[in-house]
Parts: C-alpha cells; sequence; structure tokens
C-alpha cells in the first residue's frame, strides 16, 4: 500500500472518468426530479437499455464506435419518451408514493425482459478501439474510457448551454423554479415534463453506451447505479445540477482511491457512507438545494 | 356594447368535487379596474381562476370578447388576451431579471421577443437598473412589478392581479396601487383581489363583493366603500368616523 506518485494519479483519472459517467446518470434523475417532483427508479434500466443498444449496433456498424454511440442515445431517449406518454404523464402532482411504485415495478419488469431475451450472461463489448488507449510516461487510458469521459463532459456543456439560454432548457428550470409563475407565462407542464424526461433518458443511453465497452453489459447493471445516483442526487443538494455532477466526480475520485488501496468491497459503500456522513453534517446535501440551478 | 370585455354568466367552479364559487354573473368594460372583494374563503381566488382555467369549472359560461372560453385551457386563454398574477411571489426566483422578462415571451415567437421586453421595461424602467439581479433578491414590490411586467408582454386585455400588495409595505402598496392605475390607463381591464380593500378601492371604478362563494353586491367603487355594511366588514369597521 505505497502511496506510489504514478499509480494515485492513474486511481485519479479512472476515478474522474468513473465519475462522469456516474454523473450522466444522476444528473438525468436531478432534471426529472426538478420538472417532475418524482424520483424515476427505472432510469437504472435506461442506462441498461442504452448498453445493450449499444452491445447490439457495434457489431451492426463494423464495430464503428459513433455510430453505434447515437443508436445507443436514440433507444433510450425513445425507451424515456415511451415512458413518459404511457406511465409518467398520467401521475399527478404530489404522488410521489405512485410514482416510486410505478418506476420500481417497470425497473425490474424492464430488467427481467431483458435478462429473457438476452440471458443474464455478460457480454464483453468491442470497439474499433480495442484495448488501446493514450500513455502518458506510465499512465495508461484506454480509448475508450477517454470517449466516454469526454462526451460527458461535453454533454454537460451542452446541457448548460441548453438550460441556461434556451426557451426549451429554461422553461425546465421555470417549471422547477415556480409552477405558478410557469404557467402564468403560458408553459405547458406536459410538454416541458416530456422533454425533461426525454433529455435525461438521453444522458442516460450516453452513459450506457459508454460504460457498454467500458464494463461489463449484464441486465443488472443499471439496478446498483440507480441506487448511487439517487445518493448523488441527495448530496450534491436536491435538484441542483452542478452539485449532482460535483457529487458524482467526488464519487469516482473516492471509490477509485478505494478500490486502489484497500479491499475492493469497501468500494461499493462508499458512496453510502459519503451520504449519510454528508446527510449527518449538512442535512440538505453539499450545495445549495434545488430550484434546478446550472450556474 | 363594444366595450364588453368579459361576461360571466353563472359561473360555477371549485377544485375536485367541490365547487366554490356559485353562479356567478358580472361583467367588465375595457379599461376599467375592478376591486373584489370578500372575506377569507369568500371564493375570490377560486374565481379568478376559474376566469384563467387553473382550476375545475363545473357550469356556466366565461365569455371573452365575446368568445366562451370555459373549456379552454390556460394557456389557450392567455393567447387570447387574458393575463393572471397568482398570488404571493410568481417569478422564477434564481433567474436574472432579463431571463424572467425572456420567460414572459414563453407563447411569443421568436421575433417579438425584444420589442416585447423593451416596451415593458420602457412603462417600469426599475427593471432595467435591476436587469442582471435574480429575482428572489429584489424587493416585494420590484418582484411585483417585474411579475406584473411579464404578463404584460403579451399585451392581454384583460389582466387579474390576486393580491398584488400582499405583504408589501404601505410605501411599496402605494407604488403597486399607482402601477396597477397606470396599466389600466393604456386600456387593459383589471379584475384585482386585494386585502387593502382601501387601498384597492380608491383606484377602482366599480367592486364586486363576494360572500361564501356568491356575488354579495356590485357597484361604482365609491358607492361601495361609503356602503355601511362594506365599512363595518372590510374597513375596520370604523362606524364612528362614518357617523362623524
Amino acid at each position: 500500500m505505497s502511496a506510489d506518485p504514478i499509480y494515485l494519479l492513474q486511481l485519479t483519472l479512472n476515478g474522474v472518468t468513473l465519475g462522469l459517467l456516474y454523473a450522466l446518470i444522476a444528473v438525468g434523475l436531478a432534471l426529472i426530479f426538478g420538472v417532475l417532483e418524482i424520483i424515476n427508479f427505472a432510469h437504472g434500466e435506461l442506462l441498461m437499455v442504452g448498453a445493450y443498444a449499444m452491445a447490439f449496433a457495434l457489431p451492426a456498424f463494423g464495430l464503428l464506435y459513433w455510430p453505434a454511440l447515437v443508436v445507443a442515445v436514440l433507444a433510450s431517449a425513445i425507451a424515456g419518451w415511451v415512458l413518459y406518454e404511457l406511465f409518467l404523464s398520467k401521475l399527478k402532482l404530489g404522488e410521489l408514493e405512485r410514482s416510486i411504485l410505478i418506476t420500481l415495478a417497470l425497473s425490474i419488469i424492464i430488467l427481467h425482459v431483458v435478462q429473457l431475451l438476452f440471458t443474464a450472461s455478460p457480454r464483453i463489448v468491442d470497439t474499433q478501439f480495442g484495448f488501446e488507449g493514450v500513455e502518458i510516461g506510465a499512465i495508461r487510458i484506454t480509448w475508450t474510457r477517454v470517449i466516454g469521459a469526454g462526451s460527458a463532459a461535453v454533454a454537460f456543456a451542452l446541457l448548460f448551454l441548453v438550460l441556461k439560454f434556451t426557451q426549451f432548457g429554461r422553461a425546465m428550470r421555470a417549471i422547477a423554479q415556480n409552477r405558478e409563475a410557469a404557467l402564468m407565462v403560458g408553459i405547458r407542464p406536459k410538454t416541458v415534463a416530456r422533454n425533461a424526461v426525454v433529455l435525461a433518458t438521453a444522458l442516460c443511453g450516453l452513459a450506457g453506451a459508454a460504460l457498454a465497452p467500458v464494463h461489463l453489459v449484464q441486465p443488472g447493471m443499471g439496478q446498483f447505479l440507480i441506487f448511487k445516483a439517487f445518493a448523488l442526487v441527495i448530496i450534491g443538494g436536491l435538484g441542483n445540477i452542478p452539485g449532482a455532477i460535483a457529487a458524482a466526480i467526488l464519487l469516482g475520485l473516492v471509490e477509485s482511491w478505494v478500490g486502489g488501496f484497500f479491499q475492493i468491497v469497501w468500494q461499493e459503500a462508499a458512496v453510502f457512507v459519503l451520504m449519510m456522513g454528508v446527510l449527518f453534517l449538512r442535512p440538505d446535501g453539499l450545495f445549495k438545494r434545488g430550484a434546478m440551478r446550472v450556474g | 356594447m363594444s366595450d364588453l370585455v368579459l361576461e360571466l354568466v353563472g359561473l360555477t367552479a371549485g377544485y375536485g368535487d367541490n365547487p366554490i364559487v356559485h353562479d356567478f354573473s358580472a361583467r367588465l368594460y375595457r379599461g376599467s379596474i375592478t376591486t373584489l372583494i370578500g372575506g377569507n374563503g369568500a371564493g375570490k381566488s377560486t374565481l379568478l381562476r376559474a376566469i384563467y382555467g387553473t382550476n375545475r369549472w363545473f357550469s356556466g359560461q366565461v365569455v371573452f370578447r365575446g368568445e366562451a372560453l370555459e373549456k379552454l385551457e390556460p394557456v389557450a386563454r392567455l393567447k387570447r388576451g387574458i393575463g393572471f398574477v397568482p398570488q404571493g411571489r410568481c417569478n422564477f426566483p434564481t433567474m436574472t431579471v432579463a431571463e424572467n422578462l425572456k420567460m414572459g415571451c414563453y407563447t411569443l415567437p421568436g421575433q417579438k421577443h425584444a420589442a416585447a421586453i423593451e416596451r415593458v421595461v420602457a412603462l417600469f424602467p426599475v427593471l432595467r437598473s435591476k436587469w442582471r439581479i435574480e429575482a428572489g433578491n429584489m424587493s416585494g414590490g420590484e418582484q411585483q412589478v417585474l411579475e406584473m411586467a411579464m404578463v404584460l408582454m403579451l399585451e392581454p386585455s384583460l389582466l387579474l392581479l390576486d393580491e398584488p400588495s400582499l405583504g408589501l409595505s404601505p410605501k411599496m402598496q402605494a407604488d403597486v396601487f399607482a402601477t396597477v392605475k397606470q396599466i389600466a390607463s393604456i386600456g387593459v381591464t383589471v379584475l384585482v383581489v386585494e386585502q387593502n380593500v382601501r387601498g384597492a378601492l380608491m383606484i377602482s371604478d366599480q367592486a364586486w363583493v363576494m360572500e361564501q362563494g356568491r356575488k354579495f353586491m356590485e357597484g361604482p367603487a365609491k358607492e361601495v366603500r361609503t356602503d355601511p355594511r362594506i365599512r363595518q366588514a372590510y374597513l375596520g369597521g370604523n362606524i364612528k368616523h362614518h357617523a362623524a
């Protein structure tokens, strides 16, 4: 357990890349929570749908990464749209319990349907990049990780611009901040809610696609992620998007360091230890809560 | 009469399975200010919401410039020219004044935004000086002005205001009343619910008095102001002053 600086830097880079992917999931949850005031427990399964879409699209495109990524993002976004139209749009404001039961049930159903169709055996996903990577001195990161982290960073930049500078995005912040005022200026809550769900699930699909070549693809891959992402949303200050991103990167780092220096079992517990610690010290999370702040 | 802006015909409305406003009939004319008076729970806010369409309609009609609107959604009514500023702080607190005004343009096509913003800023210059301030950090009176500005961007012909002076200092209340008067002077018809009945009656042309969801009386603001029953119930009951 020597604190070799190269090893530490390698763990740190791994942590940041992992954290950015967690952030994609957490931001989607925060977005849906902000606009619909519900927690989407099926979010992890939408990520899994994205990962499976990536796994099937890659061979179809001759292992080309980018077209397969587009397919995966679209697959999750369409699944999200169907989820909204069939289920979430039927919820009334304040029906939190119903939303939990419905999305939790859907999550379990989707998981088992995928298991039925494609079996539970994990898939290894190969891309045009294989295991090639960048090497800087003694540090090595695979291209798939670099691209995954880079796409996530670009997605956050775009999301920021959309939320800050377009009426489409501002309407989401508007609903999260004051529903009555949104009605006053003529915003249709259902339209904005649908947009938010599709946007959030597209981010989720991106996370799934980016994770597919890095991790194993299996039906249960989204299930543990949702609880982590939920913890991150709370740590980040419920409804605070930069807060969720910061918390996610922090978690990626902590997990990577813990995994690198301690027994691997501690890695999975890290997020919940972190969450309990934060909630005891700062009950509202690390950052200012709510109102879908973007900056 | 061509100046008739709004006509309510036997309107019954409320929430869920409970009608709150019963069989309400009344008329509003162009450029007039009308105060809606009544005790807590009399159904004042419910009546405003029924005109804008954010609660449940049971029966009767909301005829706006000759068109029956009672079955239309709020956005459709907004587009036809009914603006509604609900009670309490009704802006986007962590957005700047500029962003709030931009949201006020939500139903307008993009090329009309700049002109609409320019128009309300000319009307309320205070907004220009607070341009980059988050709405939630302004004073209550400034926020109320912002909210009215957000709705006025769509050039409504009817403006519904629910308690615009609530929680404001007397000085700011006076400012808000002056603003309402100014809005009516550009031809907008105003229907206002006010806890400051005296202040509201001073700027109003007429008043409607509600009790238990029904219209109790209506008349020119001056008459209502001097009606002993109204003085007793809503103006502090200073009967001595009345007698003197």
